[in-house]
């Protein structure tokens, strides 16, 4: 079974964002970038399932810059066996990325898409179910845990109330959850192995797809600043304050 | 009971009950006696200086405290003195762009300067696992080290300016911000690391530097100890290391029964040293890492692909301290040179061992600055006391191994209470009574944490 698995270039989950001076959109200069961390459980998720024996090769791709390339060498080195760019510096978009991996899959014919449920840059939570309805494959989304056996493969998923499980019929979309299971650490010996696995390029324009962003970002703004806390003196002034300044009670 | 207090501090900055006093009156150390008379909370410089002027007159002691997070008691107030605590002069005074420096009040927590590095895009290099506690007063009077002193030397290297009132309710402003300035002795290194005996910094002018390209985290399986001093040479002859440290497998096993975190490497190897550098440095990291795998050195070894896994990685080295406190550990902070830390610890794991066998020895440390942690734990049949007596009866064996190597008996944690009587091990007797002769300089009448540092 092949499995293949999208992944995406973002900024480190635990880096402070800050947003340009001219509110056109984040700062990017000297801050760490890293997989995003659902597509990293992802990868972790596929090559377990080659561990055990189920799967039998594992292709990352992601659609981005050429920098993106990191990001592939790192999936290679935590054990996926090959990895393909779709390159382009277009901003591309959840509609014009699953169009993308689409074409890629119409060539690779994988019985399994791993997703991240979602990016934590642009935090939309599309890519993978327009991929399942582009593609007409079954989709099992924010998974905790998966089962295959006998060309099915069954996902526990988290919801509001609980969990529920799906049973798909392979080929399948899944897209992970933060608990289906812990990624590893990338072994040097494994990183240095990772250099020699094929990496291969593609441009929107062979795989026939057009990247051009759909929506346009007018501006983008911080949160608003939390105002500073005081200490009151009192009790008396701590009712007075939540009933005048605040307006909590009455 | 000190007079006066009542005069110079309202009921709010000053402060008599149980509570207060038991946990202002000491710092990180449980094993000294806690028994201040009063605890004040100044707010200005003038309110120092006449507490100190009080001092003086009313013939009582004063204990300065920061944010009590000290590792050898220098803090602790067990006879009766007034503790100073800075907690309510925490405030940045002004930042100056052009000269990178930052101006504060003494009580300005760590974490905080160097969060508002951050905002600034600067940097504050000094850090440890106690940052978000301790104070910049208190960093100062123990010149803290922490993790990044490989590249980023100690807090001295950051003080750029200090505002002291001496023991003797003198204040006195010390370099005040230049880069040079040479006209004669820089009484401000007197201050850094004198532990509150000379007097007490009520303010102080940091700097700050470019911030640093992101950082990666590799951790490295070293089976021999020895060879640990090979791969550091190796990488630091190729690129800027931020960080070199170390741990046992020792400490490592503790760290994961105490904590949900993942073994780095698959199989366990008894020594791991951790290292941290700029990620555009990661192709010549990769290939010292082939060297040293090629030499022998090294087993093997993983690397950050996340700040998450940074963040784990490191807590590998920082989560020692707190999974060995179940064993109530004998605790040493040493220095030697680093070329001498592989016989220096063989020597150490041999007295402990031959004098007693089932002492489990737990080593790590910033290796990189030739700053070793020794732990002895406890062993769970063996009650506190006995312990402890039988760790102090092998101290000075400890010291003396110190000693013949010119090393330090004290790296980074200070002298305070806990080492005062072994200063004379690695500080000859003229050093001494220099130290002593200053003292009386600064505080004639020994009102400044009267009993720590300097043997009586
Ligand atoms: C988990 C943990 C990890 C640590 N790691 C490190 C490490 O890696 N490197 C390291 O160097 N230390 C380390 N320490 C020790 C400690 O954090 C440092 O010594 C720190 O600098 C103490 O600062 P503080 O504000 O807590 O000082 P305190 O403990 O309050 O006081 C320390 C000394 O300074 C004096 N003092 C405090 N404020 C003033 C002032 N304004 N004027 C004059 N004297 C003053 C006190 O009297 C005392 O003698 C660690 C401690 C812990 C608990």
């Amino acid at each position: 079974m092949k499995v293949l698995v999208p992944v995406k270039r973002v900024v480190d989950y635990n880096v402070k964002i800050r947003v340009k001076p001219d509110n056109s959109g984040v700062d990017l200069s000297n801050v760490k970038m890293s997989v995003n961390p659902f597509c990293e459980i992802a990868i972790e998720e596929a090559v377990r399932l080659k561990e055990a024996g189920t799967a039998t090769e594992v292709v990352a791709v992601t659609v981005g810059s050429s920098a993106s390339q990191e990001q592939l060498r790192t999936c290679l080195a935590l054990g996926a066996d090959r990895a393909v760019l779709i390159e382009t510096d277009a901003d591309a978009q959840p509609l014009g990325i699953a169009k993308a991996l689409k074409a890629l899959q119409e060539k690779e014919g994988a019985e399994l898409v791993i997703f991240g449920k979602q990016s934590i840059d642009g935090d939309n939570s599309q890519t993978g179910q327009m991929f399942a309805a582009l593609t007409g494959m079954p989709q099992g989304t924010f998974a905790s845990e998966v089962k295959i056996a006998d060309g099915r493969i069954d996902v526990t998923r988290e919801i509001d109330g609980g969990l529920q499980t799906v049973s798909l019929k392979l080929p399948a979309v899944v897209t992970t959850d933060l608990r289906l299971n812990e990624p590893r650490y990338a072994s040097l010996p494994n990183i240095m192995k990772a250099k020699k696995k094929p990496l291969d390029v593609v441009t929107p324009d062979e795989l026939g797809v057009d990247l051009t962003p759909s929506v346009e970002v007018l501006s983008v703004e911080p949160p608003a600043e939390r105002q500073a806390g005081i200490k009151v003196e009192s009790v008396e002034e701590l009712v007075d304050k939540l009933k005048n300044e605040a307006k909590v009670i009455s | 009971m000190p007079h006066g207090l009542d005069e110079l501090f309202s009921a709010r900055a000053l402060k008599r009950d149980p509570d207060t006093l038991a946990q202002w009156g000491c710092d990180w150390t449980r094993s000294f006696t806690v028994a201040p008379s009063a605890v004040v909370f100044p707010e200005s410089v003038e309110e120092v200086v006449a507490l100190v002027r009080l001092a003086n007159e009313s013939a009582f002691a004063l204990v300065p405290s920061g944010g009590r997070t000290g590792l050898s008691g220098g803090a602790v107030a067990g006879n009766g003195e007034v503790v100073v605590s800075f907690d309510r002069m925490n405030r940045i005074l002004d930042f100056s762009e052009a000269d990178r420096l930052v101006r504060c009040q003494a009580g300005l927590v760590t974490g905080a300067l160097q969060a508002f590095a951050e905002e600034k895009g600067l940097y504050y290099p000094v850090d440890f696992a106690s940052s978000g506690s301790s104070q910049i007063g208190g960093n100062i009077s123990t010149n803290a080290g922490g993790i990044k002193v490989i590249r980023y030397g100690l807090t001295r290297d950051w003080v750029a300016g200090l505002k002291v009132v001496t023991g003797s309710g003198e204040v006195i402003d010390c370099n005040q911000g230049l880069v040079k300035n040479a006209t004669g002795y820089d009484l401000r290194h007197l201050f850094v690391g004198a532990e509150g005996t000379l007097g007490l910094v009520v303010e102080a002018q940091m700097r700050l530097t470019r911030a640093p390209a992101p950082q990666q985290v590799m951790v490295l399986g070293v089976p021999a100890f020895p060879d640990i001093l090979k791969v550091l040479a190796a990488f630091q002859a190729t690129l800027t290391l931020s960080a070199f440290e170390f741990f046992s497998e020792r400490a490592l096993t503790k760290v994961l029964a105490h904590r949900d975190l993942q073994r780095p490497l698959p199989e366990s190897v008894p020594f791991y040293a951790l290292l941290e550098f700029d990620e555009p440095d990661m192709d010549r990291a990769m290939s010292v890492f082939e060297r040293t795998v090629e030499e022998g050195w090294v087993t093997d070894g993983v690397l950050s692909q996340s700040e998450k896994q940074a963040a784990d990685l490191w807590a590998l080295r920082e989560g020692i301290s707190e999974s060995i406190a179940p064993y109530t550990p004998y605790k040493n902070d040493l220095s030697v040179r680093i070329s001498l830390m592989g016989e220096f610890i063989e020597e150490v794991d041999a007295l402990v061992a031959a004098s007693y066998p089932d002492f489990e020895v737990c080593w790590y440390g910033h290796i990189g600055d030739g700053n070793l942690h020794l732990n002895i734990l406890k062993p769970a049949d063996l009650d506190g006391e006995a312990f402890y007596e039988r760790c102090h009866a092998i101290s000075p064996k400890i010291f003396e191994a110190v000693r013949s190597r010119n090393g330090s008996i004290s790296a980074e944690h200070g002298v305070g209470l806990l080492k005062r009587d072994f200063l004379g091990f690695t500080r000859s007797e003229s050093d001494l009574a220099i130290m002593a002769a200053l003292k009386r300089v600064f505080d004639p009448n020994q009102v400044m944490n009267p009993g720590k540092l300097l043997p009586g």
